[in-house]
């Protein structure tokens, strides 16, 4: 046998040196653990007999621009399980209790899995009161188990709203994974509409209440006396823009439709009311959404979700006109006194039919006033399809208007480099003439069409259309507003003068929307249909008011009805009316429960 | 009859008391860990009566004659494989492992039991008279007894129990005299695995250091560069197990190479035992004092984390004992075996001691923060039956040989 074979004495020598030496290390470690660094580890034990207690912050609530609340927060209960306390067993009582299905709470539990065990999970909001009390009466039992009291949006001024203010859901765990320092699992999170643009301003800032706990987590008192408490910030008040008034009015008129309106503030770009209908009802994602509900939402062939308002690119139809007119005023190529003769149509490759025709001969004043197809047929080869274009552009089509809500379409206006990709260099040039009355391939959403209104009604300036003006001040109840873009056209006044003569005619003259004429209110308008290959066309009006000084400017599109000034024109004329003659119109029956819902507005936790 | 002998001629008195203190001081602080837990309050009285059992397994084994370990040494490595094999199939799942067989209430774990018999087989192929660990044949047979149990379990996925049955196939090996070359050709390949999972860096350093112990033992190029690219394929096949494990056991490996990183998921166990330990202090905090124990904050802590309830609730005075008794026990296991001229007998105990050891030390390496969190009891301590009787069953072999050693000298 070789002397450092088996089991020799240089062999025992070593196993004997490696288990010495390795308790050499783990008493030199516990040395340096407990009795060096004793001090820090102590001051961190102690540190853990402290609980922090999520103190959830009061959401910033809406105020319309007549400082009136339009969405506020009302409280409701919340049932929560600490996963390392819990014991799963007691889940098929719990969603009788709370009305879940079976297998409900396990599957958000298996869904947080990754997040610590020790922390509390919201199972579900919104919970009636005889699961709360049942919480209550059992809750020794229920290791782990408990709930608390969380405010939820509501909607005290009878606006539905469901596009503009949008809706919070639950965080997803991308989203927590990008914004783990201040989100946990279950937090509500804006999702659409201002919520959701807003998120950062309206959630305010999580408070800790530390409370000690004993060694049965029973809380025995505050750490500190509260002196370490960080309380919750409340989430910024934010002032929208919207008339509680004009926006209820437009709510209301569109319901039977499927359709948007959309009302602006010329001066400042501030959106009064935006509608897109059919709308869904907030409150059911308030609280806990139905599966039935959700499923309703995205099934439906009305498509509910869908904001129309921002999203949906139309042909503008005759309301085009206008842009077409105010191209060909600032570029020169026409004046008020050029005139068109109107024999019924415009022939280029083929027949134009001009409706309601022959006009005669026109200038372009009455070629609004009475929408003549002829004459705009001629004036887009006039203009030429890139300045044409080019001017759109400037109007405000064709791209994203930058509204505050996340959802915005650019719409669609060609120019010469859109058809030769699509024909050729030789293209037809008569596609031209459809374009130069707002049909085919162009396409405009509602809240362009009410910009450009608005651009025209001030005279080729506006700002960004934006749904919030500002915020208030925590303690103060300051103002402080938002800034938001400035739109300049560097179109000339005078061709804003002489369409504006126009659509003043097309009113109050012999137009095509006279049904609004009026004393009290001098509207100024454009009808508009646009061609619907799929089914009954779709009505659309613009406008502003008064014209001498315009307060307001409206688009309004209804789908599938027919002609704009039979449908879209009468709910343009109510919501002018909501604005301008407010003191007019009695108020008080529409919104019954403010009282209650001023009180609650407010609450903190 | 007249009694010619005193009990400790027959009788290993101190390793059966450090065994019996130790046991003591386990069942203490799983009383204390499941004071104010709801769930495991039956587990105090579980682990007394489990005691109570492998007291009556050690007693049995103790009168047996020292033959039969020899003899049982190949149909109970048979026997561990076939339930190695079973626990794959209808295994109950617990945590994640497929490593437990349900009987009712307990459960029993078949690669607790499998240390036994591969101890014995690998005791028994090592001293059989023409085998030559030198050739490469005979350490290809070694390592394919001891990692077919191994291959077994880290399917189920056990990392724990893989890295004991590793560290008792290099501990026989060596004890039954692997020159220092063949230790290199079992050794580095680890070393290389295990630091390729620090990164590529870590990586090349070690192939490095392989090729550098290449030149050193001047072996012919094809041999060199066999056992580079053994080291070579080490390093990816780890790679490859690497993606192929648990999420929780991926995530384990991360955060010791990070503790930090992740302080509210796996890094928290790491850096609440290390409070619990060193917030224990000098005295300790005193039996059921200890609010990390008592507020829970480690999970389970009965099982793998017992030894931060020794170290916060009794101190250092409390850890250091434990540790003395563990080391008493391991000189006293060497002594034995070493004092034995049967190589199978002493092979055996060299394998029932690096057992011992290797999970003291991954144990209380872990729990310390020497290493990564790797989910393995402490021997006699930790709440477990399997794994106590499976302990105090080898300690009867010890205890046996003890009482014959003077036939083998």
């Amino acid at each position: 046998m070789r002397p450092e074979g088996f089991a020799s004495i240089p062999r025992k020598t070593i196993i004997y040196f490696i288990v010495v030496a390795s308790f050499g290390l783990f008493a030199f470690r516990l040395i340096q653990m407990q009795i060096i660094d004793h001090k820090s580890f102590d001051e961190k034990s102690a540190s853990n007999s402290i609980k922090p207690l999520e103190q959830v912050p009061l959401r910033g609530v809406f105020y319309d621009r007549n400082m009136e609340v339009i969405t506020g927060n009302s409280p409701a209960y919340t049932l929560r399980i600490t996963p390392s306390e819990y014991d799963k067993s007691l889940s098929r009582v719990l969603e009788t209790v709370i009305d879940a299905d079976s297998g409900f709470i396990d599957k958000i539990l298996y869904n947080n899995r990754y997040y610590s065990k020790y922390l509390p999970i919201r199972i579900k909001r919104g919970i009636d009161f005889k699961a709360v009390s049942w919480l209550e009466e059992n809750s020794e039992h229920l290791h782990g188990v408990d709930f608390i009291v969380e405010m939820q949006r509501d909607y005290p001024a009878g606006i539905i709203g469901s596009h503009l203010f949008g809706y919070e859901k639950e965080i997803s765990p991308d989203a927590l994974e990008k914004d783990k320092n201040y989100y946990s699992p279950g937090d509500y999170v804006g999702h659409s509409g201002i919520e959701k643009t807003y998120e950062k301003e309206l959630r305010g800032e999580k408070g800790f209440n530390y409370v000690l706990v004993d060694a049965k987590r029973k809380e025995t008192g505050k750490f500190k006396d509260g002196k370490m408490d960080k309380p919750s910030l409340k989430g910024r008040d934010l002032v929208l823009s919207i008339d509680a008034d004009v926006q209820r009015v437009a709510e209301d008129e569109l319901k039977k439709f499927r359709g948007a309106a959309v009302a602006i503030e010329p001066k400042t770009g501030e959106i009064l009311a935006l509608v897109s209908t059919p709308e869904f009802d907030l409150n059911q994602f308030s609280y806990v959404t139905t599966k039935e509900y959700l499923s309703d939402l995205y099934t439906s062939p009305d498509k509910p979700l869908f904001n129309r308002a921002t999203m949906s690119g139309k042909p503008a139809g005759s309301t085009f006109k206008i842009m077409a007119a105010i191209a060909a005023l600032d570029m020169g190529v026409i004046n008020e006194n050029t005139i068109i003769n109107c024999g019924g149509g415009f022939y280029f490759g083929r027949f134009f039919k001009c409706h309601g025709g022959p006009h005669g001969p026109l200038n372009v004043i009455h070629a609004i006033e009475k929408s003549c197809n002829t004459f705009f047929y001629n004036l887009i080869y006039r203009i030429g399809l890139d300045k044409w274009s080019e001017y759109a552009h400037r109007l405000g089509f064709g791209h994203k208007t930058g509204i505050d809500i996340s959802e915005d379409s650019p719409g669609l206006v060609p120019n010469s480099k859109y058809y030769e990709k699509i024909y050729g260099p030789n293209w037809p040039r008569s596609i031209m003439a459809s374009l130069g009355i707002g049909q085919g391939e162009v396409s405009a959403t509602p809240i362009q069409l009410a910009q450009f209104v608005a651009i025209v009604a001030n005279n080729g300036s506006t700002y960004t259309p934006h749904l919030v003006k500002g915020y208030l001040k925590e303690n103060t109840k300051e103002f402080i507003p938002y800034k938001f873009g400035e739109i300049k056209t560097g179109i000339s006044q005078r061709a804003f003068d002489i369409v504006k003569q126009g659509m003043v005619l097309v009113v109050q003259g012999a137009g095509t929307a006279t049904g609004l004429k009026g004393d009290e209110l001098k509207i100024a308008g454009k009808t508009g249909t646009a061609q619907n290959p799929h089914g009954k066309d779709h009505a659309l009006f613009i406008c502003f008011a008064p014209y001498d000084d315009p307060k307001i400017a409206i688009a309004v599109v209804v789908e599938n009805v027919g002609f704009g000034a039979t449908y879209a024109a009468p709910i343009a004329k109510k919501m002018v009316e909501a604005y301008l003659l407010k003191n007019k119109i009695k108020k008080g029956d529409i919104k019954k429960s403010i009282g209650i819902n001023d009180q609650l507005f407010g609450v903190s936790q | 009859m007249r009694i010619d002998y005193k009990l400790e001629d027959k009788f290993d008195l101190g390793l059966f008391l450090s065994f019996l203190i130790l046991f003591c001081i386990g069942l203490a602080a799983i009383y204390s860990a499941t004071y104010n837990n709801v769930v495991a309050a039956g587990n105090f009285h579980r682990q007394l009566y489990w005691g109570l059992a492998s007291l009556l397994v050690f007693f049995v084994i103790y009168y047996l004659p020292t033959t039969t370990f020899r003899m049982i040494s190949i149909p109970s490595y048979m026997i561990s494989l076939f339930f190695l094999l079973a626990v794959l199939v209808i295994g109950r799942r617990i945590m994640g492992h497929k490593s437990w067989f349900g009987f009712g209430s307990f459960g029993f774990q078949p690669s607790e039991f499998a240390k036994i018999g591969t101890i014995l087989c690998l005791a028994w192929f090592l001293s059989k008279k023409n085998v030559d660990i030198e050739t490469f044949k005979d350490i290809i047979i070694t390592l394919g007894i001891g990692l077919l149990p191994v291959g077994l379990i880290f399917l189920e996925p056990d990392m724990g129990t893989t890295f004991v049955y590793l560290g008792l196939i290099l501990v026989m090996l060596f004890w039954k005299g692997i020159s220092l070359f063949g230790l290199f050709i079992v050794l580095s390949p680890a070393i290389v695995a295990l630091s390729s999972l620090f990164g590529t860096v870590y990586f090349i350093v070690a192939l490095f250091l392989v090729i550098v112990g290449l030149v050193f033992f001047r072996k012919d190029l094809f041999f060199s560069g066999s056992i580079l690219a053994l080291n070579l394929g080490a390093g990816f096949f780890t790679e490859i197990v690497f993606n192929a494990l648990g999420s929780h056991q991926q995530k384990r490996i991360l955060t010791f190479i990070d503790p930090n990183s992740d302080p509210l998921g796996s890094g928290y166990n790491a850096i609440q035992a290390k409070v619990a330990i060193g917030s224990g202090g000098f005295f300790g905090k005193g039996f059921l004092a200890g609010n990390q124990t008592q507020l829970q904050f480690i999970p389970e802590q009965w099982t793998d984390f017992i030894y931060c309830v020794i170290g916060e609730e009794l101190g250092f005075i409390g850890s250091i004992f434990v540790l003395i008794l563990f080391l008493y026990m391991f000189l006293r296991i060497i002594k034995i075996a070493s004092s034995t001229k049967d190589e199978f007998i002493s092979l055996t105990l060299i394998g029932i001691f690096s057992v011992y050891f290797i999970h003291l030390f991954i144990n209380v390496g872990m729990v310390i923060g020497l290493i990564p969190v790797i989910g393995i009891p402490l021997p006699f301590v930790s709440y477990g039956g399997s794994s106590l009787v499976v302990n105090v069953f080898m300690l009867g072999i010890v205890a046996n040989v003890y009482r014959t050693r003077k036939n083998y000298t």
